[in-house]
């Protein structure tokens, strides 16, 4: 059964679909005033924070990006290189910026932890590119922290999963 | 012990010694050592943390100190907390349990009762290790032994932050492995409670349930219990000496009693029963048969448990029971005696009347003391919500155990 290309097909696209749903509650989204910046724009980077009394979040800002300024208390974020820590206390937001560089893309990631509940996983990342043009410049991105089960579904993953089932579909009809 | 073991023994005592000292007194974070772990202390605690686990950073705090600051910040307002257990004395706390060693059942019970989360349970004592019925998620946890025969070198290994012992009871070999374990590591917590006291099992409730963060938790079970037993004591007093009845309360062993000195006699008393041979020597005395005749007792309790293993949560067996129950009414000269003549003789298990469940067993005994006055109280139903409401244990008493008879 499963060995037929159809139903492979299937599992698959139906894996790349299940595993996003599993851990679409995070409590951490991101959101970005513009995902295609001006060479050195500086734009807006919102986390919404949900159900997470005591927590921390790193950020991850792709190479010739650099961290710009945030609103969130002094004494609760702290900036190494590419990388910003803010220490979450019943916040349900924290908004920091970002500088673009002359160009380049990458990702911004992220990642969380809730203290409390003993939990953590990873923020989904955020594309950015300068002016909307693709460059090879690699994401200065840290080492996932989370096993796949807890990673968020890219949309290609989504993509994938739907012309999966498109094709499995079609395939499973011709038999 | 040979020269093996006591390397092996030394060796622990080491890794044990060192764990706790890195982690013993203190709350994780409180920078300036003042005891209590502000705001700042604790946002810079965490930024620390942060920075060394994601961002090459060399703090030195791990995920569990920085858990452990979120604990106490969120749950004790930054501040140790300071516990006085059943023995008087009083133990601070400065990081929430969460790799527990229990060598009494009664505690572990009361634990899972106020909803401890059990995988903080690292190691149990021999007999709740065997009960795998009641406590089925201890069937893989380490085996600490008995208070009267600890395997040291197991807890030592299982590197826990507390320890329960007895309050009241075996205070020479409670006392024995407390000192053990405070020499060989100062961070371990010991705890002294009985959890088996109608006296002191209400406060006993509530003071673990501040320790575990569950004090709403606490009052709800503390209520359930005190309702039960308040119940009871409601429903005896004003009985006159004269008028309560006459009960033979026999041990596991034939011809064996229970004197005042014995938990069994108390709660005797609670539920209105009057023993004509509480003022024994011993804790369980041993009776001529003769004078349990000449007592002639009204009514004739039995215990099923530990010395007759049949019944209670390991088997169905209503069968056992009614052997039990038949062996009584057939001793020479029984047929003489009022509980007999009557039909008033029970059996009834340990599991209900000894340990933290002794509420349930007291209730048997008040409803079978005097059914008028308790026509009201289902000891069956108190027992059912219990195990349903407050062990969290998929148990039906219908179909499953055998804990009375008749």
């Amino acid at each position: 059964m499963i060995g037929s290309p159809a139903n492979r097909l299937f599992c698959i696209a139906f894996l790349l679909m299940v595993v996003p749903v599993a851990v679409s509650g995070a409590p951490v989204t991101r959101t970005l005033s513009t995902a295609e910046p001006g060479a050195g724009e500086v734009f807006t980077v919102s986390l919404s924070i949900e159900d997470m009394a005591l927590g921390g979040v790193v950020e991850t800002l792709p190479g010739g990006y650099a961290f710009a300024g945030t609103g969130h208390p002094a004494d609760r974020f702290l900036v190494r290189g590419q990388q910003v820590a803010f220490a979450v206390m019943n916040d349900t937001a924290v908004t920091y910026s970002a500088r673009a560089p002359a160009s380049g893309s990458g990702d911004i990631t992220g990642t969380w932890e809730d203290y409390l509940a003993g939990s953590e996983g990873r923020i989904a990342a955020s594309h950015v590119a300068v002016d909307g043009i693709e460059t090879i410049a690699a994401s200065a991105g840290a080492e996932p922290i989370a096993s796949a089960a807890q990673q968020a579904a890219s949309p290609c993953a989504v993509l994938a999963a739907v012309a999966g089932l498109i094709l499995a579909g079609r395939w499973g009809g011709r038999r | 012990m040979n020269r093996r073991h006591l390397l092996a023994l030394l060796l622990l005592l080491f890794v044990v010694g060192t764990v706790s000292a890195s982690s013993g007194d203190g709350i994780p974070g409180d920078a300036d050592g003042d005891k209590v772990l502000t705001g700042a202390e604790y946002a810079s605690a965490a930024l620390t943390y942060l920075d060394s686990a994601y961002m090459g950073g060399s703090g030195g705090l791990t995920r569990t100190d920085i858990r452990d600051a979120a604990w106490v910040y969120t749950h004790w307002d930054g501040k140790p907390l300071e516990v006085t257990d059943s023995s008087g004395q009083t133990v601070t706390l400065y990081r929430p349990l969460r790799r527990v060693v229990t060598f009494s059942g009664e505690s572990l019970e009361t634990l899972r009762s106020l909803g401890f989360d059990m995988e903080n349970v690292v190691a149990v004592d021999k007999y709740s290790h065997e009960k795998s019925t009641f406590f089925p998620e201890c069937r893989d946890k380490a085996n600490v032994g008995s208070i009267w025969s600890p395997d040291m070198e197991q807890v030592l290994s299982v590197r826990p932050d507390a320890v329960f012992l007895y309050a009241t009871i075996s205070i020479a070999a409670c006392d024995d492995i407390q000192r053990k374990l405070e020499a060989s590591s100062p961070g371990i917590r010991v705890f002294r409670f009985d959890c088996f006291k109608p006296a002191t099992y209400p406060g006993e409730i509530r003071t673990i349930a501040s320790m575990i963060n569950e004090s709403g938790r606490g009052e709800e079970f503390a209520s359930f219990y005190e309702s039960t037993m308040g119940r009871i004591r409601d429903g005896t007093a004003g009985i006159p000496d004269s008028e309560k009845v006459r009960v033979y309360f026999e041990y596991w062993f034939d011809y064996t009693t229970v004197s005042a000195k014995a938990g069994y006699n108390e709660k005797t008393e609670l539920a209105g029963g009057m023993n004509p041979f509480a003022t024994g020597t011993g804790e369980y005395p041993v009776v001529d048969p003769e004078a349990i005749i000449v007592t002639d007792p009204e009514i004739v309790v039995k215990l099923a448990g530990q010395g007759l293993a049949v019944g209670g949560y390991s088997g169905h067996d209503i069968a056992a029971l009614e052997a039990i129950r038949s062996a009584l009414t057939e001793r020479p000269g029984w047929s003489r005696v009022s509980a007999v003549e009557d039909g008033r003789v029970y059996v009834i298990h340990s599991d209900i009347l000894g340990g933290a469940q002794h509420f349930i067993g007291t209730a048997y005994l008040a409803k079978w003391f005097y059914p008028d006055r308790f026509a009201d109280l289902d000891p069956h139903a108190v027992h059912q919500r219990y195990l349903n409401e407050f062990q969290g244990i998929d148990f039906d008493l219908a179909s499953e155990g055998t804990f009375v008879y008749p």
